[in-house]
């Protein structure tokens, strides 16, 4: 099958769904004739004009509350957020009223936003523009979170999420952009709240998302040479979240790692292990370990950030010493 | 009142007893009947039940010393009741070389009152959620588990294990046989325990060296009790009884036919196969009624005719031979002569037999029909007096009304011992059981 970047795919998720529907705009920060800081809306001005494409001022809370409105009378709406740390200047928007629209009016009106965001730290980014605070999302009932962690997932889940009729925070990955993979060249959807098993094992479980399945299967590859039998489960919608998959996962092998790029605290590994600890503890063979961003801003000084981005470094022992729980 | 506990009387012949365990130690709490100690002589293995409740106050006898039956092994006493003086200082010596070691009146004085129950770890039990709720489901108790985790914690792993033992229990041994194996660098694996419960004895590690010696020119075997026992028995019996011995032909299709003629009904009232065996034990007990002096034991200078038939059948084992005697063989019917032989010949084989069925035969019966042995001589089983020996059944040329004929025939032998049976009574009851055993209808009308 065709090749194509992370970024690529969505941008055909994006064509796709323009060609098929006009309702569906898109608005952001230089995504027209700059193509998005990550490429993600390139050539999309030129084929759909500025009408559909609007480049907005640097104003979140303001383009964020228009997309709202358009979509109560009928868009669909599709706004990029350059870095996932500037939702915190249209939070109002997005928790007060892109969420609650459809619940405080009796379900009258109907809020058919995505809201694209990407996290991720290791681009030398600094601590305002590489946080992956996701988790904050999910907080919010109201609201789905999506987490695409391959350019097929980022494809499929786009379409859905633009069919979808309520508001959807669409994760994207800074570091998964130029990884490519497997698309089909026509559309498809990925049903919101099914996990995807990345990888069959039978001695532990890693739960992971975004750039975390991709370390999770290279580290899983690693501990294959030591003979440790690794499953990875790929939640790829984080609301809703597919507890099924997970717990019989978790059935099977008896240990589970979750691991996730958000900070540890009140993050969605810690979210996903409270969830097995209250309904599938007795299958546990050994505690639950989190793997994630430790509790402190992304550093920006190169060493210290790749220190301080969870990786194979990091999954490999967490591994070999839940294996110690024999 | 301090009650005291001896090595018991183990049967007629049996003047020794060594305890190879004892299960309770000083200051126990014991409930009468229950097993304290466990003795083996040079025939079986026993468990010894305490006489009385109360405390163990007093070990006499350690493991491992030979005593005569009857020694003095223990005191028990009621609970708050001090040991009496006179047992304070009786002590026996262990064995050689470990003296001090074993004596366990030289433990700690000795305690009156119940001992404290050890402390048990207070705090909470370590253990994962897979592995508590295991334990759960199986009813393990966690604080018998040994933790292998990370820091002690219990794993499933580790509860696995604690399950297993009740599948495949740990292997038995007793303490003396632990200790010669561990001297002689012999595995426990794999020998069969002939002790109470399948518990590896002494003489269990002796034989399986002794085995692994056998296959060999130029080696210097132990001999083990039971071959003691054989070789003593059987020159004793040689040297004082004087043997004569008588054979006759016995023409075996009456008796074949005959078990082939009520065989299929025979098992289906009573789920039993008769064997010639069988027929044979009963028709000998019903010959030795016609003929009492063939039950009879010489002692000193009376003959004592015993007063039950005990048939006694040789079981060849491979480290030696057992005699169990089936009771009152004259008495019981076939159903019960096969219940008892089968029964019998399955526990010599597990070494679980009695003293009192090894001890009780009146006449003995060693047949060899399954080798190609045409006849053979027999020493008298002590202290009986005959014992008949079994050929295999052969094909014999007979003349038959001017015709000759091939009959199946079986040489049997009989040993006797001539200071209280003389020839002609021998020969008397020689021919009466071949007439009983060739007219089985007749014989076995009543059985």
């Amino acid at each position: 099958m065709r090749e194509i970047t992370y970024a690529q795919a969505i941008n055909e998720a994006l064509r796709q769904c323009m060609k098929e529907d006009e309702r569906v705009v898109l608005l952001g920060e230089d995504i027209g004739v700059y193509g998005g800081i990550f490429q993600v809306t390139a050539g999309l001005l030129d084929e759909f004009g500025k009408e559909r494409v609007i480049d907005t001022p640097i104003a979140e809370a303001g383009f964020v509350g228009a997309c709202v409105g358009a979509a109560l009378t009928g868009m669909r709406p599709v706004v990029e957020i350059m870095f996932i740390d500037f939702t915190t200047v249209c939070m109002d928007m997005i928790i007060n009223q892109m969420a609650k629209m459809h619940y405080m009016f009796g379900g009258q009106g109907k809020v058919p936003v995505v809201l694209r965001v990407n996290i991720g730290a290791g681009r030398g980014a600094a601590a305002q523009h590489s946080q992956s605070f996701h988790a904050l999302f999910m907080h919010i009932p109201g609201l789905y979170v999506v987490a695409p962690s391959t350019p097929y997932d980022a494809k499929g889940l786009m379409i859905e999420a633009i069919k979808n009729d309520n508001p959807v925070i669409f994760v994207e990955h800074k570091k998964l952009y130029v990884e490519k993979g497997d698309v089909p060249a026509e559309g498809y959807t990925i049903p919101f709240g099914k996990a995807e098993i990345k990888r069959e094992g039978s001695d532990l479980t890693i739960v992971a998302t975004h750039a975390m399945v991709m370390r999770s299967l290279r580290a899983a590859e690693e501990a294959a040479k030591e003979g440790i039998d690794v499953e990875v489960v790929d939640p790829r919608t984080l609301t809703p979240f597919d507890k099924v998959t997970i717990l019989k996962s978790v059935k099977k092998t008896g240990r589970l790692l979750v691991a996730d790029e958000g900070h540890k605290t009140c993050g969605v590994a810690a979210e996903i292990s409270a969830m097995v600890a209250e309904e599938g503890i007795f299958d546990l063979k050994a505690p639950v370990v989190r793997v994630c961003s430790p509790d402190t801003p992304v550093p920006f000084s190169p060493p210290l950030e790749q220190a301080y981005i969870p990786d194979v470094k990091d999954l490999l022992p967490a591994l070999k010493r839940l294996m110690e729980y024999a | 009142m301090a009650t005291e506990v001896v090595v018991p009387m183990l049967g007629i012949t049996v003047e020794k007893g060594t305890i190879v365990e004892w299960l309770k130690s000083e200051g126990d709490l014991v409930e009468k009947g229950e097993i304290i100690f466990i003795v083996e002589t040079e025939k079986v293995t026993t468990e010894v039940e305490s006489p009385a409740s109360g405390i163990l106050a007093k070990i006499i006898v350690p493991v491992g010393v030979e005593v005569p039956v009857l020694t003095l092994a223990a005191v028990i006493t009621e609970p708050g009741e001090e040991l009496p003086a006179e047992y304070a200082t009786r002590a026996i010596e262990g064995p050689p070389g470990k003296a001090k070691v074993k004596t366990q009146g030289e433990q700690a004085p000795v305690s009156t009152t119940p001992p404290q129950t050890p402390a048990t770890p207070t705090g909470s039990i370590e253990a994962v959620p897979a592995a508590r709720k295991l334990a759960q489901e199986k009813g393990i108790d966690l604080k018998t588990v040994s933790g292998t985790g990370p820091g002690g914690i219990i794993v499933i792993h580790d509860v696995e294990a604690a399950l297993k033992p009740r599948v495949e229990p740990a292997v038995k041994v007793s303490t003396l046989a632990r200790k010669l194996a561990e001297k002689e660098g012999i595995p426990l694996e794999g020998i069969e325990g002939t002790g109470i419960r399948g518990r590896i004895m002494q003489d269990d590690l002796r034989r399986a060296a002794e085995e692994k010696a056998a296959h060999g020119l130029g080696k210097v075997v132990q001999m083990n009790s039971m071959r003691k026992v054989i070789a003593r028995r059987m020159a004793e019996s040689a040297v004082n009884a004087p043997h004569i011995y008588f054979f006759t032909d016995v023409w075996m299709e009456p008796i074949l036919d005959f078990r082939q003629d009520i065989l299929p009904d025979f098992e289906k009232k009573f789920g039993l196969r008769p064997s010639v065996n069988d027929f044979l034990i009963k028709a000998v007990a019903l010959n030795i009624l016609d003929f009492p002096i063939l039950n009879a034991t010489l002692k000193g200078e009376e003959i004592h005719i015993l007063p039950e038939v005990n048939i006694c059948l040789a079981v060849a084992l491979p480290e030696g031979l057992m005699v169990p005697a089936i009771a009152n063989a004259d008495k019981v019917g076939l159903a019960g002569i096969i219940q008892q032989r089968k029964d019998l010949v399955q526990r010599a084989r597990s070494g679980k037999l009695s003293m009192d069925e090894l001890e009780r035969g009146t006449f003995t019966i060693s047949s060899l029909t399954q080798y190609d042995i045409t006849y053979f001589t027999a020493i008298l089983n002590p202290p009986q007096s005959g014992i008949l020996t079994v050929g295999k059944t052969r094909d014999e040329l007979a003349m038959v009304d001017g015709e000759v004929e091939v009959k199946k025939v079986s040489t049997f032998g009989l040993s006797v011992d001539h200071r209280i049976i003389d020839g002609a009574v021998a020969a008397d009851f020689l021919q009466n059981l071949k007439w009983k055993l060739e007219r089985p209808s007749f014989t076995f009308l009543t059985v």
